[in-house]
């Protein structure tokens, strides 16, 4: 499965499944996408599905 | 003397870095287009007529104003391709997937999110009548933006049963000659009505079950109703103000659709009481080229019978409702095409 990274209005940036389904409220709550970071050593990013989206960001 | 067929159309598929910053020639494709018309440029002037001191009422002086464009359509059979274009410029929040095809999940873009504002992305329009040495026209037209779109889907054969059309407004800057060499003309994933592979509005299937063959047509259209764009320090261009910005103003998504009445339909009955539903759009035509129209929360306003070449039908107009977690509605478009709205 694809995925892209994602931006939250302040500044989370996340790597998420790239279906409609769990962009959608992302996007709706103000979400945009971000070029994949570039980081040494980079650690692992923790999928978002695994978070509960809404109750972080409203 | 120029024939009208001869007029290339290329306009950036990607989106321009800033409203004065034309499209890079690697952002912009070739299209035919439907309309026949090119985009006319009209730069307003005025005279004094107003002033008095002259000892009589006529004019006598003229003054540049500004550019007064007009809008501009992009008609064209619905393609995988046209179609990612346009809900990414009209939307504005688009995210991109995929190493070929690609999918492009798209979404209204909210005012308090958007990095620009209320500002939606720009892209350039370039329009030739044999370019080079003794063109007839060439130029480019910077800073344009798509204001809205009407997607028809009719009961009828071949391309013409799924059709779009872009309307675009544009700054009044341009750029002529132009400077770009046009790319050879892009051959579109085209759709046609016999490709809608989902089909179910508020909880009815037209696809299959009772309702099944009972669709006959769909209007969806987008309008960002733009605000004027000129303000102090708008800019200008041959002594002629020029607008600085588009920003929507009360966005509108508007959706009906025409389906055969018979016995045991259930529109009437969603009507009155009210219910509301996802409604889903999906045409496919392979692996590489779909679109699907997502409306998170669907009701009927009005649902009007009538006839459709003899056949009883009703005509729907649907009320799309704003849900809080998933929003208005979302596009998903998949396209061999990369760097659409990038």
């Amino acid at each position: 499965m694809d995925s892209v990274f994602m931006r939250s209005p302040e500044g989370e940036v996340k790597e998420v499944e790239a279906t409609a389904e769990k962009l959608t409220p992302l996007m709706v709550a103000g979400w945009h996408q971000v070029p994949a970071p570039v980081v040494a050593n980079q650690k692992p990013v923790v999928a978002a599905e695994e978070e509960k989206l809404h109750g972080e960001h409203q | 003397m120029a024939n009208i067929n001869e007029l290339l159309n290329g306009w950036g598929f990607g989106k321009q870095t800033a409203i004065g910053t034309a499209n890079l020639v690697a952002a912009i494709w070739r299209h035919t287009n439907l309309n026949t018309k090119p985009w006319a440029k009209v730069p307003v002037n005025e005279d004094d007529r107003a002033e008095i001191g002259k000892g009589h009422e006529f004019p006598t002086q003229l003054f540049r104003s500004h550019y007064n464009m007009p809008t501009y359509e992009i008609s064209k059979y619905a393609s995988s391709e046209f179609l990612a274009w346009a809900m990414s410029f009209s939307m504005g929040n688009v995210a991109v997937s995929g190493s070929g095809p690609y999918t492009y999940t798209i979404v209204p873009a909210l005012g308090a999110t958007n990095p620009t504002g209320l500002e939606l992305p720009y892209f350039s329009f370039v329009q030739q009548i044999r370019p080079g040495g003794s063109a007839v026209l060439d130029e480019m037209l910077v800073g344009c933006a798509v204001k809205g779109w009407k997607l028809s889907i009719k009961n009828s054969p071949g391309r013409a049963s799924a059709m779009c059309a872009a309307e675009c407004v544009t700054t009044g800057q341009y750029t002529s000659p132009s400077g770009i060499t046009l790319p050879a003309i892009s051959t579109p994933h085209e759709f046609n009505a016999g490709m809608i592979s989902a089909l179910t509005f508020n909880g009815i299937n037209y696809l299959s079950g009772g309702s099944a063959k009972q669709f006959v047509s769909m209007e969806a259209s987008w309008e960002n109703n733009f605000r004027p764009g000129f303000f102090p320090g708008s800019g200008s261009q041959d002594g002629y103000q020029i607008q600085g910005r588009f920003e929507w103003g009360d966005r509108v998504f508007a959706v009906q659709f025409v389906v055969r009445v018979q016995s045991g339909s259930t529109e009437y009955a969603n009507l009155i009481a009210l219910t509301t539903g996802t409604a889903t759009f999906t045409m496919t035509r392979d692996a590489n080229n779909s679109f699907t129209m997502l409306i998170q929360k669907m009701g009927f306003n009005v649902a009007e019978l009538g006839n459709t070449d003899g056949i009883v039908t009703l005509q729907i107009t649907g009320v799309q409702l704003y849900d809080p977690t998933n929003g208005l509605v979302t596009m998903t478009v998949t396209t061999p095409l990369q760097g659409i709205c990038q």
